[in-house]
């Protein structure tokens, strides 16, 4: 029992320092830039409200905005109208940290768009790495055919060889046609799953013949059988490749950095926290750490509630 | 693709025949895709290697081998080749280490131990870009709530460490700022993220030891647990340790998000984190120095070639060391 008491003593101390810099991603976002500055406040911060300086300075009325006013406050001078707008600015500019930090993120940089750009990439990528990928793997794995051992042998050497690697090459072929800056930068390098093809084929081979040759006496082409028979009992490892994918394309930044450069409306999340760190001066950490809480939570989540699926698509690249 | 199909039985060879055009047609867009996205990249980076091509130019003129050598003579790439082994050299044993102890201790706490393994495995989901930001924060040199904490120590008993005793004296380290820190902070968080990953892998083949084989051990005299890891644990872990090093290697090779997150230009203080990655991104995407930046790429695809013939190697020995 004490030998226990030591094993979670150590297991726990490397818990603190893996969860660290998920505490203060979190509890920065929830601070104002006080708080942050003076590492106050505790995990929550204080929430005291605070006023927004640059919502301050766009409510600063000039001359035209005192005349307009003047008719509801009769008798006054210019700087007493001019105080009274200025108090009721200030009662709309205040809020508490955490809404100014979340509402800021969205507010400054066009958030939800990287957020969809990001679905938009990482769906359409994988939605083409399984079209692509699961007619070879069965093709590799039921029907016999003169070359097949061949391809499959290239199937293996190209497994070798990492996408990131010859990002480079990739770049100036996909600048010569003109693509950079366009979804398809982003999708058509990763369209060719080698691994994907790899793992259904070692998947099809466990798929009993009585099955296809049942299908082809009922009628079905070799195309029909691949999307109506396969496909669905390929589920289970089509739910841990796309796991896999997901969870590599969703995170991804150093491709999107090299093909996307200037326009906002391509940016995945990666790149568009990183734009904004780029802008971003001190008073800034809160709203900067509350985008960084929006794109790491929704995998974050996927992983607690299907932790062993998460587990299982991730490890995948073990079954080699 | 559109093989319509007679109920009669079709001759031998002529099924044969119809099999083999289907396969070719199931295969043919994934073999196009593999060929134009895999292999033909790999040709162009060879090729243009040997030339002083830029975007942009209309043509190029052939180098031979002069960006090869640029590579093994100039003292910036002599830094690039020290920061991307030194970061390979210490993040893999490390990172497949601590992946393997605490594997084996989650597996000893059985049910207990899942909290842990949930806990290990959040960095490898989360996006890294993300993550590094974070540590930029928390290793800022005034604000950073690394540096405040060890602030703590100052006055107390703890002074007793050098560490602490310099940094109340002169200021803490600025970590990120050091050219004696900088790698070491990189690879502490390549470290951190990598070994969840690791101990996942080990778990699972940890599941694949038989219980026996322990029995076995004790029986012929392995009585401390020491000598049961050496005895049973460590070879039978030896197939999952191949892979578990040859994958960490790969992953390290490509380091670039961090360095990239850290030190937009240059590669670090005194380029002391000039990784290979952020090396051909710079040469190669961002200065259009694209003979020099497909040299680096040839020469990375050839580092990464050789790890894997080793593994090939290993894995056919069979490995039981």
């Amino acid at each position: 029992m004490t030998r226990d008491i030591w094993k979670h003593l150590i297991l726990i101390l490397g818990a603190i320092v893996v969860l660290a810099p998920f505490y203060m991603m979190i509890s920065y976002s929830f601070k104002s830039p006080g708080e942050i500055d003076r590492g106050e406040g505790g995990f929550f911060g204080r929430q005291e409200l605070m006023v927004d300086e640059r919502c301050m300075m766009l409510r600063d009325p000039n001359r035209d905005d005192i005349a307009a006013a003047a008719p509801q406050h009769p008798g006054k001078s210019d700087s007493e109208i001019r105080a009274a707008i200025m108090a009721e600015a200030e009662a709309e500019c205040s809020m508490r940290p955490v809404v100014f930090n979340y509402t800021k993120a969205f507010i400054e940089a066009p958030l939800l768009r990287y957020l969809l750009n990001g679905v938009i990439v990482t769906v359409s990528i994988f939605v083409i790495q399984v079209i692509v990928a699961l007619p070879a793997a069965y093709a590799l794995a039921k029907l016999k055919f003169w070359g097949r051992e061949a391809v499959f042998g290239l199937v293996l050497f190209c497994l070798q060889i990492p996408v990131h690697a010859i990002a480079l090459p990739l770049f100036i072929m996909l600048a010569k046609v003109g693509l950079t800056n366009t979804y398809a930068a982003l999708v058509v390098p990763w369209t060719i799953s080698v691994f994907g093809i790899f793992l259904m084929r070692q998947f099809f081979m466990t798929v009993p013949d009585d099955l296809i040759d049942a299908a082809r006496m009922d009628g079905m082409t070799e195309f029909a059988i691949v999307w109506r028979v396969m496909l669905p009992t390929a589920v289970p490892a089509l739910l841990a490749f796309a796991i896999f994918s997901i969870v590599a394309h969703w995170n991804d930044y150093f491709w999107p950095r090299i093909v996307v450069t200037g326009s906002r409306d391509l940016f995945t999340p990666p790149l568009g926290l990183r734009e904004f760190k780029g802008d971003a001066d001190g008073s800034f950490f809160g709203p900067m750490m509350a985008t960084a809480t929006i794109i790491v939570t929704p995998l974050i989540v996927a992983f607690l509630v299907a932790q062993r699926r998460f587990i299982e698509g991730i490890t995948l690249s073990g079954m080699k | 693709m559109t093989v319509l199909e007679s109920y009669a039985i079709p001759r031998k060879t002529s099924e044969v025949n119809r099999q083999a055009r289907t396969a070719w047609g199931l295969t043919g867009p994934a073999l196009a895709l593999m060929v134009l996205i895999l292999l033909v990249p790999v040709v162009v980076a060879g090729i243009l290697s040997l030339t002083d091509y830029s975007l942009g130019n209309p043509g190029f003129d052939w180098v031979g081998f002069k960006n090869y050598d640029r590579l093994f003579s100039r003292a910036t790439y002599e830094k690039m080749f020290i920061a991307t082994f030194t970061y390979v050299v210490v993040v893999v044993p490390i990172s497949v280490a601590l992946g393997l102890g605490a594997a084996l201790l989650v597996n000893t706490l059985g049910r207990a131990g899942d909290i842990y393994k949930t806990i290990y495995f959040l960095p490898v989901m989360a996006t890294l870009l993300a993550m590094a930001i974070v540590w930029e924060f928390m290793l800022h040199p005034t604000i950073g709530v690394i540096n405040q904490t060890l602030e703590i120590s100052c006055g107390t008993f703890l002074e007793v460490i050098p560490f602490l005793a310099n940094g109340c004296a002169d200021g803490f380290p600025l970590w990120l700022g050091d050219p004696d820190y900088a790698i070491w902070v990189l690879c502490f968080i390549g470290i951190w993220q990598g070994f969840g990953f690791n101990m996942v892998l080990y778990l699972a083949g940890l599941t694949a030891v038989h219980r026996e084989l322990y029995h076995a051990a004790e029986m012929d005299g392995a009585k401390s647990a020491w000598e049961r890891f050496r005895l049973v644990t460590w070879p039978a872990l030896g197939p999952t340790t191949v892979f578990v090093v040859t994958i960490s290697c790969i992953r390290a090779f490509q380091v670039f998000d961090t360095v990239e997150a850290f030190w937009p230009q240059g590669g670090g203080p005194n380029k002391s984190t000039y990784v290979m990655m952020f090396a051909i991104f710079e040469k190669g995407v961002q200065q259009n120095l694209i003979g020099i930046g497909s040299a680096i790429t040839m020469l990375f695809l050839v580092f990464v070639m050789f790890l894997t013939l080793i593994q090939r190697w290993l894995v056919e020995r069979k490995v039981h060391y």
